[in-house]
């Protein structure tokens, strides 16, 4: 039955672009999948390890003027630029995993959300370098050989190769030894560290794979909207993934993705269901509503209700 | 599947229309419409708003355009470029609109352009001043609004007669205010007078008492202030707390003095003001029939008339693409682009008429405001003595 | 010289205003462990009370603020009962989740009703401003601060000298054993989110007419807030004021002696920096509290 349904839900995205032909739901889809990205890797920590991070805005944004500046400043490829924004936002999430690897809770959160703040700072008043609040027009759709990925459909699979390698990623190394330490460290980090578990290494190791997939998710970002402004870094967009993720069903790795389908969907549902002054407000109590009732978000109540017909 | 049927069905009520002036139930005439309607600078956006549904209603009233009536399909970009994007995407595709205008700050206005391009559909733009966004070459652009170069060459006769010798600048943190900085400092420099602090402040911010205080120190005459109504508020009344004692001067249009004479009191005394529309006395604009009646409406209807000075942008947006599609006879987006190109209209804030601005080849359309200049005084709204006079 | 004892009039004055704002969360955050993104839409909706009690109502200053009090304090209380009690056995996240909602959909109910444009509150306050020396104030915010003080004041009382205090303090160190003394733990749990929107109801009342009402003025005051919270240890009162203080001036001089682009970094830097050296905050005696 699940593999069944995991079939159809490949057949269905690999096939996508051939039966919805409307450009604009496409285009909602392509960026479910960019936030579907950014919610695998939050779910990495906040549902793995169990750190909330509240600055991962910091590392997609990070990843967007990366690739945009190498492709623009240095005229690399895309090809080589996407890599080089992975590389240069895993190390950004080495660096504060390594500074914030003693903190817990409240002053994890609050560190991130202050690394976030202080680089949104950089890149509104570092005018030579990220042209600051004018931001980055004109940044270049990646071409593959003599093709051009400008297109949605192009630019769809290769998003799609992207979810799907970071869904690849967290699987491996969830289901990995590491994994076990990810878990056990979120259940009892004492116990934890008292059977070996070096609480620290994981940690960091947590940090970095995540801030990579958000730097792969804001070169994606940055080369499908072909602007970047310091407006990556607003705090909405962090708020966005920890819904998503949350609502979804955090710890588990469907749930990040089911999070990312629904909540890019209902705002742009909202915007043709009802007039601009209603789309926020239902927005807001949907979420309460949903909370409410799912409180452990949607797969994990999904696997219950299951649980409970086969029982 | 419907959509295929659009094109059949518009080309069958078109013919309807030439057959019958007087037209019996057609398809309206859609236009997009993309504004900051909720978060930070939701009021402005909403004045735009109001503005741009003045000018479909006098149009409607009218007898529409070629008898089929306008419809505006609004979005709200949420102040933020991805929501610009999407709003675009989605007008273009799901609402089949011919044209847009917006979208108000130049990040969204940057943001939505790929889109244009992409789909191949013109926008006006009303309030940007960003003058990267009729420089990229992207030939679907047609602004109404003057970049800060533009707006600082406004000003530049009356540097004079202002006294201004020293000059610091007090400007929000985003494009806008750096564009602003950059352009009048230049315009300054060129004029002889001395400028001394540039200091920023955050979008979001509310104390900016660090920054006057240090622009206390540099001891100019005049502060140059660039950022939105209620920001403009908040530094005059700790300009007073502080006893700062300059002469201010707002760009950028957005300053609303009727605003600032309400909440800023004695605080706003002798200010000068750029901007682009002057409804405390509609007869000295180019057109004073027309702004006069646009007063009286936005008075009939309510609206706050510290909205005036924003509201009558799209007002101006609507009527020139209304005048563009009127002019292409039918509402195809490319035949309404070549149409903007000849537009020659009056609006609130003056003539628009497009000139060519850009890479050649793929030039933007730039039409150039009329700029004017008002001081406080007096807790009222006057046109400054060097102007009375005349 | 004259401009450094400005900066630090300035600052001390800011700093005022964060503590205000930190002290009604770190009793929400820092005792309930609720992560109460909503708490700056408290922090409006009592600049809002006041703008209708003033300019609608008509009423007396004093008045108006007590008014705005008390909407905080009815609504969080609502609040509590009808969200987060049956939520209370769920996670930290759950309950972060449903606090965000109840953030973007007060929002923009505020939007809804009092429209974009913002609100100037009437004072009763003279203008012109205090001058001693080189150094110039605004009366009202000499009145903000020492009321501001006053409120600090009283709340440290209730917290640690009234009977509702114990009950509280008892509920969050060790919920069992205060239920089994006869502590109402539900009614607490109401009673303390009531008291920790009252007071963002107040700040929001008493800063309004500062600077102005408007629907997104909360967004900037919570994460104020929170940082100060945190600066000043969760739950801990004087913390939550030595803790606001110190960051109203770190920011004034940073922004006048660095660059005014880099104001806000300047606050962030310094959480980064204490967290990384004292990580249970500036002033806390003890690791957590509940």
């Amino acid at each position: 039955m699940i593999r069944l349904a995991r079939g159809l839900g490949a057949l269905l995205a690999l096939t996508l672009p051939f039966w919805l032909a409307n450009p604009y739901f496409l285009h909602v889809v392509i960026m479910a999948g960019i936030f579907g990205v950014l919610a695998l890797s939050l779910n990495l920590l906040l549902g793995y390890t169990g750190q909330l991070s509240l600055g991962h805005a910091a590392f997609f944004g990070i990843g967007a003027y990366t690739s945009a500046l190498l492709t623009l400043r240095l005229e690399w490829s895309f090809w080589l630029a996407l890599p080089g924004a992975v590389a240069l936002t895993a190390l950004a999430g080495w660096l504060i995993g390594r500074l914030a690897l003693k903190l817990r809770g409240a002053y994890f959160v609050l560190v991130t959300i202050s690394f976030a703040g202080v680089i949104s700072l950089v890149s509104v008043n570092w005018m030579e370098l990220t042209n600051g609040p004018l931001g980055l027009p004109g940044v270049p759709a990646p071409e593959l050989g003599p093709w051009s990925l400008r297109a949605k459909s192009a630019y769809y699979y290769l998003v799609l190769a992207g979810v799907a390698l970071s869904y690849l990623v967290c699987a491996r190394l969830v289901g990995s030894r590491i994994g076990r330490a990810f878990l056990a460290l979120r259940e009892n980090e004492p116990l934890a560290e008292s059977v070996g578990v070096d609480v620290t290494h994981y940690l960091v190791l947590a940090a970095v794979v995540s801030a990579g997939l958000a730097g792969l998710a804001g070169g994606l970002y940055a080369h499908y909207t072909r602007f970047v402004s310091p407006e990556v870094f607003l705090f909405t967009y962090t708020v966005t993934m920890v819904v998503m993720v949350v609502a979804g069903g955090k710890g588990t790795l469907a749930g990040p993705l089911v999070g990312a389908l629904l909540f890019t969907a209902l705002p742009e549902a909202l915007r043709l269901a009802t007039s601009w002054q209603w789309q926020m407000l239902a927005y807001g109590v949907l979420l309460v509503l949903l909370v409410f009732f799912l409180p452990r978000g949607i797969v994990p109540a999904l696997a219950a209700w299951r649980a409970r017909r086969a029982s | 599947m419907l959509n295929r049927w659009v094109p059949v069905v518009l080309v069958v009520l078109l013919a309807g229309a030439l057959l019958t002036p007087a037209g019996f139930a057609q398809a309206p005439v859609k236009i997009g419409v993309i504004q900051p309607l909720s978060g930070p600078v939701a009021a402005s956006g909403n004045y735009v708003r109001m503005g741009a549904e003045i000018a479909r209603d006098w149009i409607n009233a009218r007898g529409g355009i070629g008898g089929r009536k306008v419809e505006l399909v609004i979005e709200d970009n949420k102040s933020d470029p991805k929501e610009a994007a999407s709003a675009a995407e989605k007008l273009i595709v799901r609402d089949r609109v011919p044209a847009i205008m917006g979208a108000w700050g130049s990040s969204m206005t940057l943001a939505a352009m790929p889109k244009l391009e992409e789909y191949g559909v013109p926008m006006v733009v009303e309030t940007s001043s960003a003058a990267s966004i009729t420089k990229r070459g992207n030939p679907w652009i047609f602004r109404i609004s003057p970049p800060s170069e533009m707006e600082a060459l406004g000003l530049e006769r009356y540097v004079a007669k202002l006294g201004v010798k020293r000059a610091d600048f007090l400007a929000v943190n985003t494009d806008w205010g750096r564009g602003a900085v950059g352009a009048f400092g230049d315009m300054l420099k060129k004029k002889g007078a001395a400028v001394g602090a540039a200091e920023f402040m955050d979008q979001a911010a509310t104390d900016m008492n660090a920054q006057i205080t240090k622009i206390k120190a540099t001891g100019g005459d005049t502060l140059f202030l660039t950022t939105a109504v209620e920001q403009i508020t908040l530094v005059m009344k700790q300009a007073q707390e502080q006893r700062l004692g300059r002469k201010i001067i707002t760009t950028g249009g957005s300053s609303s003095p009727t605003q600032l004479i309400k909440q800023a009191g004695a605080a706003a005394e002798g200010s000068y003001h750029i901007l682009f529309f002057m409804p405390w006395f509609p007869e000295a604009m180019p057109d004073g029939k027309l702004a006069k009646a646009f007063v009286d409406e936005w008075n009939k209807r309510g609206h706050p008339f510290e909205g005036l000075t924003e509201g009558f942008r799209g007002h101006d947006g609507i009527a020139t693409i209304a005048e563009a599609i009127k002019a292409a006879r039918k509402d195809e987006p490319k035949a309404i682009r070549d149409a903007l190109w000849k537009v020659s209209l009056m609006g609130v804030n003056g003539p628009i008429r497009f000139e060519k601005d850009g890479p050649a080849g793929k030039e933007s359309g730039q039409s150039k405001p009329s700029i004017f200049v008002v001081q406080i005084k007096d807790g009222k709204v006057a046109l400054p003595d060097f102007l009375a006079q005349k | 010289m004259e401009q450094l004892l400005q900066h630090l009039v300035n600052g001390l004055v800011l700093g005022g205003t964060y503590a205000l704002l930190g002290i009604g969360l770190t009793l929400i955050f820092g005792l309930m462990n609720v992560v109460n993104f909503a708490h700056g839409e408290f922090y409006t909706l009592g600049a809002y009370a006041a703008f209708a009690a003033l300019a609608l109502g008509g009423v007396d200053f004093v008045v108006a603020v007590l008014a705005a009090i008390g909407a905080g304090a009815l609504l969080g209380a609502l609040c509590e009962r009808v969200l987060l009690r049956p939520l209370r056995a769920e996670s930290i996240d759950t309950t972060m989740l449903v606090m965000i909602g109840v953030w973007i959909a007060m929002q923009n109910g505020e939007l809804l009703v009092w429209g974009g444009v913002a609100k100037s509150i009437p004072h009763p306050f003279p203008t012109a401003p205090l001058v001693l020396g080189p150094v110039s104030i605004a009366p009202l915010r000499v009145f903000v601060l020492v009321l501001a003080a006053g409120l600090i004041a009283a709340s440290y009382l209730l917290i640690h000298r009234t009977k509702l205090g114990r009950a509280m303090r008892a509920t969050f160190q060790d919920r069992d054993t205060a239920a089994l003394m006869g502590v109402r733990i539900s009614r607490i749990h109401t009673a303390t989110f009531a008291f920790g929107s009252a007071l963002a109801a107040a700040a929001g009342a008493l800063l309004g007419p500062v600077f102005l009402a408007y629907p997104s003025m909360g967004d900037l005051a919570a994460l104020k807030a929170f940082c100060v919270v945190i600066l000043g240890g969760l739950g801990n009162l004087p913390g939550a004021t030595l803790g606001g203080l110190l960051l109203g001036i770190a920011e004034e001089l940073g922004a006048g002696y660095v660059s005014s682009g880099y104001r806000d970094a300047v606050g962030f830097v310094i959480i980064i920096l204490v967290l990384l050296l004292r990580p249970s905050g500036l002033f806390a005696r003890e690791e957590r509290i509940g």
